[in-house]
């Protein structure tokens, strides 16, 4: 078994090249250094300056309060766009519907991005929070619908429905009852891929961000522009530990919602 | 309350197609007003001209194409097609071993494997290309500790060229690869490749006979899924690419966000979107499950 571990060895490698930039700015978020290059020991003092940075505190409730309201569209839009899509006996146009569905997954950023700004912009309509969240509800609304496509499809769901219907329940009542409780950690899982999505969009920001609108990544963005400091350093990791979190949470509820589509 | 329930009852149940197609209305309208109606808008506006005040004139014609196809602006067009060409080749290259390792070796860490291949996919791209160019700028951390230990004796230019925004390119689209490969690798009959054995082939011959050629919708995919998107990449040359090596997405982006022209910015967005419904035609011919 020489050779495998040949190629064991071979991706760890690999992996180290992914990891490496994940690694290097947290280490470097921590250094008592101005440059980045040369260690001068631990400190904190990077991660203070940022929670003393109004602009920046503004920023991140920015970039919080955009993802919640991104998710909050893409999810109601999805969870009923879904549910035609699986529940609804075959109806005309349902491919067209699939593919306009994955549509925002295939559109490169940038041409979403100038498509939306020029748009908007020639309808007469200001680049505004609200332009910025329908935006990100946009680009949000693949994986909400994916999330809850799939829960849905799970056969045992459908079997309920019909026996609380057979037991005198509308079709309002066993959607409320039983299909949106067994769907609820696919709705949620579903809504924190789109939260994670929108939190770390720079692309489509970028492009439709009018002058008094600043996300996160935008911030991150101008600072970059300035030069490396250890500040974005720190940023980054606060970036990079939200995703983290937000991950982890989505795949506990995702573990969660094929459970109970085992039981 | 009761007309309520009846009205949603009716929705939900679908007995009706327009019950489907009011349920799935709000979707698409949203991307119909935010997606397909700005797609159209670049349709249009790629066919217009633009005023001496950065003002659209609309008077038809191909002249925006025609520019797109200058001397001027070929060789960023080939430099796409270049980069996004050679990301699709180093990655399915450095993939493939990585696909094979997690479908035949992994064995019960297989899961962890994957998911680690997936996180620096999730992570912010922004992030990881700034840390990126913390590592290989002229004070960076790769010149710093090639100059220390005495490899080279003054700074390597490593950032801002082609080699940076190759890098970059691979670091983002390499799980874009491997995961397809992966899935067809796991499809590939393992009774075949034990039959091979039993046949008398050593492993390179098993590999090569039975094992790469079952797994070439995977290729396949796994090419196209990096190759469509890389044409449109934007975010990995504005970072690593520097003022000199762009490509055709920041050149797109200059023209709507500096020059102000609009006109030829969507003729330049209507080719790229060209291109990948090109690519995605090939993909959906070649898909593996089609």
């Amino acid at each position: 078994m020489k050779k495998g571990r040949g190629l064991a060895l071979y991706c760890a490698a690999l992996y180290a090249f992914l990891y490496v930039p994940l690694v290097v700015m947290t280490a470097f978020s921590f250094n008592d250094a101005h440059r980045n290059v040369v260690w001068r020991g631990f400190t904190f003092k990077w991660y203070a300056m940022l929670v003393k940075d109004a602009e920046l505190m503004g920023a991140m409730l920015t970039s919080l309060e955009l993802a919640a309201a991104a998710a909050a569209i893409a999810a109601a839009l999805g969870l009923f766009a879904s549910y035609a899509m699986v529940r609804h006996h075959a109806f005309k146009g349902r491919d067209g519907y699939a593919a306009l569905l994955d549509a925002p997954l295939m559109m490169p950023e940038v041409a979403l991005g100038v498509g939306l700004l020029s748009f908007l912009v020639r309808a007469g309509y200001e680049l505004d929070f609200g332009a910025l969240a329908c935006a990100h509800a946009l680009i949000c609304l693949p994986y909400t619908v994916g999330a809850v496509r799939a829960r849905l499809k799970s056969v045992g769901n459908e079997r309920l429905e019909e026996a609380a219907m057979d037991l005198g329940a509308t079709e309002w009542i066993a959607f409320l009852k039983v299909t949106l409780p067994l769907a609820m950690p696919a709705i949620v899982s579903g809504s924190l891929l789109a939260f994670t999505v929108s939190f770390e969009d720079f692309v489509t920001s970028f492009f439709l961000a009018g002058i008094g609108i600043v996300t996160l990544p935008i911030k991150i963005y101008s600072m970059m522009k300035f030069g490396v400091t250890p500040e974005i350093n720190a940023l980054s990791v606060v970036l990079l530990a939200a995703t983290f979190v937000l991950l982890g949470l989505n795949a506990w509820f995702s573990s969660r919602s094929r459970e109970s589509a085992r039981a | 309350m009761r007309t309520l329930d009846r009205a949603f009852s009716w929705l939900l149940s679908g007995r009706r197609q327009a019950a489907s197609h009011l349920l799935l209305a709000p979707a698409a309208a949203w991307l119909l007003i935010f997606l397909v109606l700005p797609a159209l808008g670049l349709i249009a506006l790629s066919f217009a001209k633009n005023g001496a005040y950065g003002e659209i004139v609309w008077s038809p014609g191909l002249q925006n194409y025609a520019r797109a196809f200058d001397a001027k602006y070929i060789p960023v067009l080939l430099r796409t097609l270049g980069f996004a060409g050679g990301t699709t080749i180093l990655c399915l290259l450095l993939g493939y071993p990585l696909a094979y390792f997690l479908s035949f070796q992994a064995g019960r860490w297989r899961n962890a494997f994957i998911i680690g291949l997936m996180v620096p996919f999730w992570t912010s791209a922004l992030v990881a290309f700034y840390s990126w160019m913390v590592i290989l700028g002229k004070e960076g951390l790769l010149n710093s500790a090639l100059l220390r230990f005495g490899f080279i004796s003054a700074p390597l230019g490593i950032l801002y060229t082609p080699f940076s925004v190759l890098l970059g390119l691979v670091y983002f689209y390499l799980p874009f690869t491997v995961l397809p490969l992966y899935g067809s690798l796991e499809k590939v009959p393992r009774g075949l490749i034990e039959a091979a054995y039993d046949l008398g082939a050593d492993r390179r011959t098993a590999f090569f006979k039975v094992t790469f050629p079952l797994s070439l919708p995977g290729v396949i995919a796994g090419a196209l899924l990096t190759f469509i998107p890389c044409l449109g990449d934007f975010l990995t040359a504005e970072i690593l690419g520097g003022p000199r090596f762009y490509l055709l997405g920041n050149l797109i982006s200059n023209q709507f966000l500096m020059a102000q022209d609009w006109p030829f910015g969507a003729a330049l967005t209507c080719l790229l979107l060209f291109g990948m419904v090109l690519g995605l035609m090939a993909y959906r011919r070649w898909e593996p499950d089609a």
